[in-house]
């Protein structure tokens, strides 16, 4: 494939993204507000602003095209639209962005994971223009799985399971609202949650969960995922209730069956 | 096959002639046993037929194929790598594979057996008369004769000392005999009004490090549980407590709606609750940062943290408790007294 | 030395010899050989649930050679890497044990407890069987009360059975019972703090009431009403349906010996295949995902075994009505609790237990019965059942609402009060429904009875109109009437059940007729179930 050529595909994919964008912002604008879906979690420091690093200018040519219209300029915010973005940090843009669940499509109860509209690197870019804007916290780079499993397990079931289930399947919360499934969550996707506390999860800010803890429960929900089960098909392992629905569909199913063969005339 | 239709009484039936062959024997015994054969014929009206042949062998090959999954059953029990392995890999089928060949040798000796049943063994239907109903009149009498004779013969009805004697005597028996169930009988005063929770408890992390303010962030809630030997163990199951970190606004709502008995119990924006739901006992521990309600799993109530987690919808009645926790010199939490009320499922002598 | 004269073809005649010189038991022992029992796909569904138990106490014995029921703290050290150094129960741990460190242990796990689920579904199901044909009338009231016990025994087994593992979910269960119990009015406090031996979980106490429940005690109890169960039956003789040639007064069907005692076996070996099947294919409470229990730890999802799972649906239906009685200056509570999880059972069996006599008493007919009824020719008891089952599903349905909010994209809450009025409202419509449903099915059955099957066939007449031809069941009569009575016996709806269009050949849910021999619309008699009983 010809340089050209590949020049050419990026024009059509931008102009594309524009026309999303445009879309999405008339979307909005109609639907009117937007769900809360960050919350500050501290204020704006006054300190005069630094020049943008390279990183934060992609991001924030992003940022006015894709986030504007609800966040604000200067993610500021805008009322009744999308809260103010200072302060929530890179780990939390990240987040957002890299489930998909930002750029937002339409209020729900809650915003749901999709394709991400951009790629990692962008959501990093984006992510490094929020940060320079107002600080916040921040996703450690390298491998973020180098912790103890049986810790991690422990902290895991008294922290996440309630919501998220045994198996990571998730679960469902109050009036349409759901913790939702692991299965698909990366390594700094989970991180990420678990510091910024995205909508209604909790806040396990690094005092309360050490980024070596975060690290452990890392390490044993990822384990899960990847850890074949030893008793053959788990059947969702959504726990008694899919159990009892195998035995009638399987079992009873089955052996009916088998009673009409045996009982039927030869 | 028709001549049995009748009943016949066969005095002359002599088991050991030889013009009866081993199928009359049968029918006779049955007829005695008022069984009758009234449709009895092989499956196959020539033996050796290509039908009977084909099925022949699906019996012997299902019988083939018992053979060799039973085999695989313990050659895989046997030699099949099984202790467990992280990932995927051989060692986590040993158990899918056990399943499979026990299931198939199992599931075609069934089919084998009902194969043979069914299309083999010669097609009958037997009428067997029922005697339903209660006995003879002449029975029954002389049977309740025989059973209250005993009483004549005792003569219980006569000697009204006796009857007194024995009323008397077998009534402290038979209360006695579940005497030792009474072993089981625990007395249970107040251990369900109280926890470990008390004045100058500190509040501590399930790993046993003490809780300190700054180490719940805003919008964050922990488990906690009393800073004593065990504390964090199940011989404490009643005083796992929530703290959460509310934000500032939330706070301020939460104290303004403080119930007189819950008045002061806030310190700043940390609450802690019971997290031994009222309902049923489940740890109530969903916690929805953003519209402050805490959800239990079991049967789905729901508390409203910011109004003395009163409870706002499924079938919890009561509020979960809150603990009055302040910031001891130290800067750890600590407890400033135990639950103003009894935590956990309602009973019937709750106060 | 040398041996005596042995010869291997007269020993089994030797050994009968042998006993009956001893027993005399030639004749009973042919009056076994000699019972005969009905042909019904229908009758089987007990057998299901009696090898299961088969299945369930050789699993289950093998399973009990592992575990230790302890409450005991230990370190577990065994293979399963994401639990290693964490401290947990003697209980957890040998649970533990059986599915990773003892050989063949997990498939035998599994199987027991699938075996546990077949148990109850079959006797669900054989209980609907029962009830649903009048099978349960005099004189079968005593077995019909000991089944029914047979269900509440193996629910108290089971949930025993879930209980003893000590994983996270087991002591949610018991953390729920406990509420159940302390629930009781007056005595609450005290059966809680007999069971656990003080305040939750109270310890070692527990462990030891439902270990040797749950090994020895209630599985005695299942066997001894299983071998009532079973005696009532040989004794009572089996019911079966009406037809030809079959009266209240006689079974027909083949001997136990050999035909019914080959299918039994070979479907023994049918229940324990599947049931070995699903045992290692399908993975069951992976209790290694649950962790210990603490008091502390919950899951979303919590939920017990299916069978348990309607008190779980009642409990969270239920509103937040306590009641609170002040006596004596001293406050009294009844909490929600008591009501879904004690009341509601309590009258389930003694409604359950009473059903013959309730019956009887409501239909006036005490007379004995040996030939079952069609669900249709009683629709008061079918509608009854169906509003049973309705109540009983949205009840089991709603045990499992946070799964089914959480798959299916709905309000949790709107979950829990579509539940709340369900539970009102869709009984009665499965009564109504079922009522209407078996007099349509009745009258569908006394048309053809009394203008024949439709055959398909359509005739102009000379006016213009169009009628279709119907086959009618019976020769005309010296009137030309050819109306047969009901009988409530299976009606022949179909051509090729007649005969007229020959036989169907094989196809396993919908006959599949030979074209080529579907001609003759002569009914051949001999396969006409409607009248060769009548003559």
């Amino acid at each position: 494939m010809t340089a050209a050529r590949q020049d050419s595909r990026r024009k059509g994919g931008l102009r594309r993204k524009l026309g999303t964008a445009a879309r999405l912002v008339a979307a909005l604008a109609l639907a009117g507000g937007v769900y809360t879906a960050f919350a500050p979690s501290s204020q704006a420091d006054d300190t005069p602003k630094q020049p943008l690093s390279a990183a934060a200018q992609h991001g924030q040519q992003l940022y006015d095209t894709s986030c504007i219209s609800c966040h604000g300029r200067n993610a500021e915010g805008v009322k009744d639209r999308g809260p103010s973005l200072i302060g929530v940090g890179s780990a939390a843009v990240e987040f957002q962005v890299t489930t998909g669940r930002m750029p937002m499509g339409r209020q729900e109860a809650q915003a749901q994971r999709k394709p991400p509209k951009f790629d990692d690197t962008q959501a990093k870019q984006i992510g490094q223009y929020i940060q320079e804007l107002g600080g916040g916290p921040q996703l450690p780079d390298g491998n973020l799985r180098k912790g103890d499993l049986a810790a991690g397990g422990e902290l895991y079931r008294v922290n996440c399971s309630s919501c998220h289930g045994f198996s990571a399947g998730g679960g469902a919360l109050s009036s349409g609202k759901f913790a939702p499934s692991l299965k698909p969550a990366t390594d700094r996707q989970i991180y990420a949650a678990m510091l910024t506390g995205p909508q209604n999860m909790p806040v396990f800010g690094d005092n309360q969960l050490t980024p070596q803890e975060k690290m452990d429960i890392i390490a044993y929900v990822q384990n899960m995922k990847s850890d074949q089960d030893p008793g053959g098909w788990n059947i969702g392992a959504l726990g008694p209730t899919t159990e009892g629905l195998a035995i009638f569909l399987i079992g009873i199913t089955s052996l009916l069956f088998a009673t009409l063969w045996i009982a039927g005339k030869s | 096959m028709s001549s049995t239709d009748t009943e016949r009484e066969a005095p002359e039936f002599d088991p050991d002639d030889p013009k009866l062959t081993r199928f009359d024997l049968v029918r006779e015994g049955a007829r005695r046993d008022g069984v009758e054969i009234v449709h009895y014929e092989p499956r196959f009206q020539q033996p050796g037929s290509k039908e009977e042949k084909r099925v022949v062998r699906f019996v012997a090959l299902c019988f083939a194929i018992v053979g060799l999954a039973a085999l695989a059953f313990i050659v895989a029990y046997v030699a099949w790598p099984w202790q467990y392995k992280a990932g995927s890999n051989i060692n986590k089928w040993y158990t899918p594979v056990l399943g499979l060949t026990l299931g198939l040798a199992l599931l075609f000796i069934g089919i084998a057996i009902i194969t043979w049943a069914k299309k083999l063994m010669p097609e009958e239907v037997s009428v067997e008369r029922r005697h339903d109903g209660a006995s003879p009149d002449v029975e029954r009498k002389m049977t309740a004769a025989t059973a209250l004779s005993m009483v004549d013969e005792l003569g219980i009805k006569r000697r009204p000392l006796l009857k007194g004697a024995v009323a008397l005597g077998l009534a402290p028996v038979g209360v006695a005999a579940i005497m030792p169930l009474g072993a089981l009988i625990k007395n249970h005063k107040s251990d369900l009004l109280t926890t470990a929770w008390k004045k100058g408890v500190r509040l501590m992390h399930d790993d046993g490090t003490l809780v300190r303010p700054e180490d719940v962030s805003a919008g964050g809630q922990i488990t906690v549980f009393p800073a004593i030997p065990e504390g964090n163990s199940n011989k404490y199951a009643d005083s796992p407590t929530l703290l959460i970190h509310l934000r500032a606004d939330d706070a301020a709502t939460t104290r303004d709606n403080a119930l007189p008995i819950n008045k002061g119990a806030q310190w700043q924006n940390y609450v802690a609750y019971s997290k031994i739901c009222t309902h049923a006992g489940c740890p109530a521990s969903l916690y929805e940062q953003q519209t402050n309600r805490l959800l239990c799993p079991c049967h789905q109530s729901q508390f409203d943290i910011t109004n003395n987690a009163r409870p706002i919808f499924g079938p919890a009645t009561r509020r979960l408790p809150q603990l009055p926790i302040t910031v001891d010199n130290d800067g750890y939490f600590v407890a400033t007294s135990d639950y103003k009320v009894p935590i956990g499922p309602g009973f019937w002598e709750r106060p | 030395m040398k041996r005596p004269n042995f010869n291997p073809k007269e020993a089994p005649a030797q050994v009968a010899d042998w006993a009956d010189q001893r027993l005399a038991g030639a004749s009973p022992l042919r009056k076994l050989f000699n019972k005969v029992f009905p042909d019904h796909w229908s009758f089987m569904l007990g057998e299901i649930a009696l090898y299961s138990f088969i299945v369930l106490l050789l699993t289950g014995t093998f399973l009990a050679f592992f575990f230790t029921p302890s409450s005991a703290e230990v370190v577990y050290h065994g293979s399963y890497v994401p639990l290693q150094g964490i401290k947990m129960s003697q209980a957890y741990a040998s649970s533990l044990n059986l599915s990773f460190d003892v050989r063949g242990g997990l498939v035998l796990r599994q199987i027991h407890h699938w075996a546990a689920l077949l148990f109850m579904a079959a006797i669900v199901v054989h209980m609907l069987r029962t009830f649903f044909t009048g099978a349960f009338r005099r004189p079968r009231e005593l077995n019909w009360m000991v089944g029914f016990l047979l269900f509440w025994i193996g629910f108290l087994e089971g949930f025993a059975g879930y209980s003893l593992p000590d994983d996270a979910l087991s002591g949610t269960g018991l953390r729920i019972a406990d509420a159940i119990m302390l629930s009781i009015p007056v005595i609450g406090t005290w059966v809680s703090f007999a069971v656990f031996g003080g305040e939750f979980p109270g310890g070692d106490r527990i462990f030891s009431l439902l270990y040797i429940g749950h090994v020895f005690l209630i599985p005695g109890i299942i066997l001894a009403l299983i071998t009532v169960h079973m005696a009532l039956l040989v004794k009572q003789k089996h019911t079966q349906w009406p037809g030809p040639g079959r009266t209240e007064h006689n079974v027909v069907g083949h001997r136990m010996f050999p035909g019914f005692a080959a299918k039994g076996g070979g479907f023994f070996m049918i229940v324990f295949g599947v049931l070995a099947l699903l045992g290692g294919l399908v993975q069951i409470n992976p209790i290694w995902l649950f962790g210990p229990y603490k008091a502390a730890v919950v899951s979303s999802a919590s939920q017990p075994d299916w069978y348990v799972m309607f008190l779980d649906g009642s409990t969270r239906l239920m509103p937040p009505w306590e009641i609170r009685i002040h006596l004596f200056n001293h406050g009294y509570t009844v909490p929600p609790v008591f009501w879904p999880t004690v009341v509601l059972p309590g009258i389930m069996v003694m409604l359950g237990l009473l059903y013959p006599f309730l019956e009887q008493r409501f239909m006036k007919d005490k007379a004995h019965h040996n030939l079952l009824q069609r669900p249709r020719d009683v629709p008061l008891r079918a509608g009854l059942g169906a509003m049973a089952v309705a109540f009983w599903v949205v009840l089991t349905l709603s045990g499992g609402n946070d799964v089914i909010a959480q798959k299916f994209d709905i309000s949790l809450n709107a979950m829990t009060w579509a539940g709340r009025i369900g539970i009102l409202i869709i009984p009665p419509l499965a009564y109504y429904l079922t009522y209407r449903l078996c007099l349509g099915l009745q009258q569908h059955d006394r048309e053809v009875l009394a203008h024949g099957v439709e055959t398909g066939i359509i005739k102009r007449l000379p006016n213009g109109q169009f009628v279709e031809v119907h086959q009618p069941l019976a020769e005309p009569d010296e009137h030309g009437h050819t109306e047969l009575p009901y009988r409530g016996w299976v009606v022949p709806k179909k051509m090729n059940r007649i005969g007229a269009i020959g036989p169907a050949v094989k196809g396993f849910f919908v006959p599949v007729e030979k074209p080529e021999e579907a001609a003759p619309v002569s009914p051949a008699p001999k396969r006409e179930e409607i009248t060769s009983g009548r003559k």
